[in-house]
């Protein structure tokens, strides 16, 4: 694949968990990063000098997705430090793992600002620099509740069906400035925590499994996710856009 | 018997024709009034109580499309579409899918466009909510569908009366008519024999389904070919007669 050295990325959620993963590897590639958190700047901190440690060149900052003033600051950041912007991760989400009863107004409507709004806020925002760069990229993670329901979070699968669509229609709209757009859809990753509650109350009934079916399920693991996301940021992967693809370990086969 | 139907916008003529059809099948139907908030849960809560045990079905339509540049929408536009959208149908749901999860039975149908899958070209805010409403219902399923509620989605095509969404990026809505295999556009009441056949009991088997209700527009590839193309091809096929070849005449 072709050199990197001087490009530089923004990905959002990416003090811990998917996101922590995916610019642990686009460092490692060369790509110079903006780290994004929101709630939990210890472990963005963390995952930064973890990065230093192995010899890459990142930063954090502190922004909400939900909030365009934070939004055009934080793109502001990125493009002031490095020069450029050539690459933009959306992966800030939030996952309460409520039934469609538990959820009220105020909770979807934030989950659906954060989910889906801050993808868009930041590819407006993006967008004048990611048409200067050669290779300009738009990577948007959604996960494979935007096809399959969750029986879980009937939120959540909303924004991530809305994401899969917010990304044919990105790739469109994108296509004449030479920036591709795609979503991963990802199955469960191995991650630190997640922001709601563990779905056990409602996860699939044990009568329904196959018991002959190996135990468990195999996780993703975050840094998984950053190799898709370094081919789909490759000039060999030019003509990929407007894509879903899914990362699950064939959990969807099952 | 279960016989009142809630029609929860009655704004277009498709749905004044459904409601019309639907009272001829012997239902009672009810419109949510123009003065209840969709997307305010506690007014839906309010006018909806008086249908407990009494709710054979829902209809909710997706707002009316529109065009929505990605760089030029602005955060009320957004805002709005994000309201009439996926929160209204999130309201509907709960409201609506908590009474007949109650009473034990109940269809929930979600007339949604196309757009849930096929991409609009400068349409992203039409699109995402359609996209985010197809998974609410396929979550409806799962969360109530062992209370005996059905939930359907209809990826329904454009008709006779819907905006022209043609834009410089999708050639989708261009040449509509000919992308019909019927070669016209679906009219007004024809999807209301599919709403009453969704509200029956005999639709259970197809709870938790997309269902495409767009003529086979979507099915369309015929650009490929152009006219003088297409023209080349009927001099070569005997008997064609100008009518041979499918999307050209």
């Amino acid at each position: 694949m072709a050199s990197n050295e001087n490009r530089v990325a923004l990905v959002t959620g990416s003090g811990k968990g998917v996101g922590a993963g995916i610019v642990r590897v686009l460092c490692r590639m060369g790509i110079r990063c903006l780290i994004n958190c929101n709630s939990n700047p210890a472990m963005a901190e963390e995952n930064l000098k973890r990065i230093r440690e192995e010899g890459g060149e990142a930063f954090v900052f502190q922004a909400d997705v939900s909030d365009p003033a934070q939004a055009r600051s934080m793109t502001e950041a990125a493009v002031e430090r490095y020069g450029r912007l050539d690459i933009l991760v959306n992966n800030a989400a939030m996952q309460y793992n409520l039934f469609v009863d538990e959820y009220d107004e105020a909770l979807i409507r934030k989950q659906w600002d954060i989910n889906l709004g801050g993808y868009w806020r930041m590819i407006r925002e993006a967008f004048p620099y990611l048409k200067e760069s050669p290779t300009g990229r738009i990577i948007n993670i959604g996960s494979v509740h935007g096809k399959r329901p969750t029986c879980f979070d009937a939120g959540y699968a909303m924004t991530k069906g809305g994401i899969k669509m917010l990304t044919r229609e990105a790739a469109l709209e994108m296509e004449p400035y030479g920036i591709t757009v795609n979503c991963i859809s990802l199955g469960g990753c191995r991650i630190e925590f997640k922001t709601g509650h563990p779905p056990f109350h409602s996860y699939r009934p044990p009568e329904t499994r196959n018991p002959r079916m190996r135990p468990g399920v195999r996780l993703v693991e975050p840094e998984e996710v950053g190799h898709l996301v370094w081919y789909l940021c490759s000039a060999e992967a030019g003509a990929v856009t407007g894509s879903c693809i899914r990362i699950d370990g064939g959990q969807m086969l099952k | 018997m279960k016989n009142t139907v809630v029609l929860t916008d009655l704004r277009t003529r498709e749905m004044q024709d459904a409601a019309v059809f639907l009272a001829e099948q012997g239902y009672e139907v009810r419109t949510v009034p123009e003065s209840v908030c969709l997307w305010k849960e506690a007014e839906l809560r309010e006018w909806s109580a008086e249908f407990a045990g009494e709710l054979a079905g829902v209809i909710h339509p997706a707002p009316p499309a529109f065009l929505s540049p990605m760089l030029e929408t602005t955060e009320e536009e957004y805002a709005k579409a994000r309201n009439e959208g996926p929160m209204a149908a999130w309201c509907t749901a709960k409201v609506f899918g908590g009474i007949m999860r109650a009473q034990g039975s109940g269809s929930l149908i979600f007339l949604g466009s196309i757009h849930a899958e096929k991409p609009v070209g400068r349409g992203f805010l039409f699109s995402s909510g359609c996209g985010a409403v197809q998974m609410l219902s396929r979550e409806i399923n799962q969360d109530y569908g062992p209370f005996g509620v059905r939930s359907f989605y209809i990826q329904r095509g454009p008709g006779e009366a819907d905006p022209d969404l043609k834009n410089d990026l999708s050639p989708l809505y261009c040449g509509l008519e000919k992308r019909y295999p019927l070669r016209r556009l679906p009219k007004r009441g024809e999807l209301n024999g599919l709403l009453a056949f969704l509200l029956s009991p005999a639709a259970a088997p197809l709870a938790g389904s997309d269902l495409r209700a767009d003529g086979g527009m979507t099915m369309y590839y015929g650009e490929r070919i152009t006219e003088e193309q297409a023209e080349k091809l009927r001099r070569h096929t005997p008997g064609a007669e100008g009518g041979g070849i499918i999307g050209f005449k």
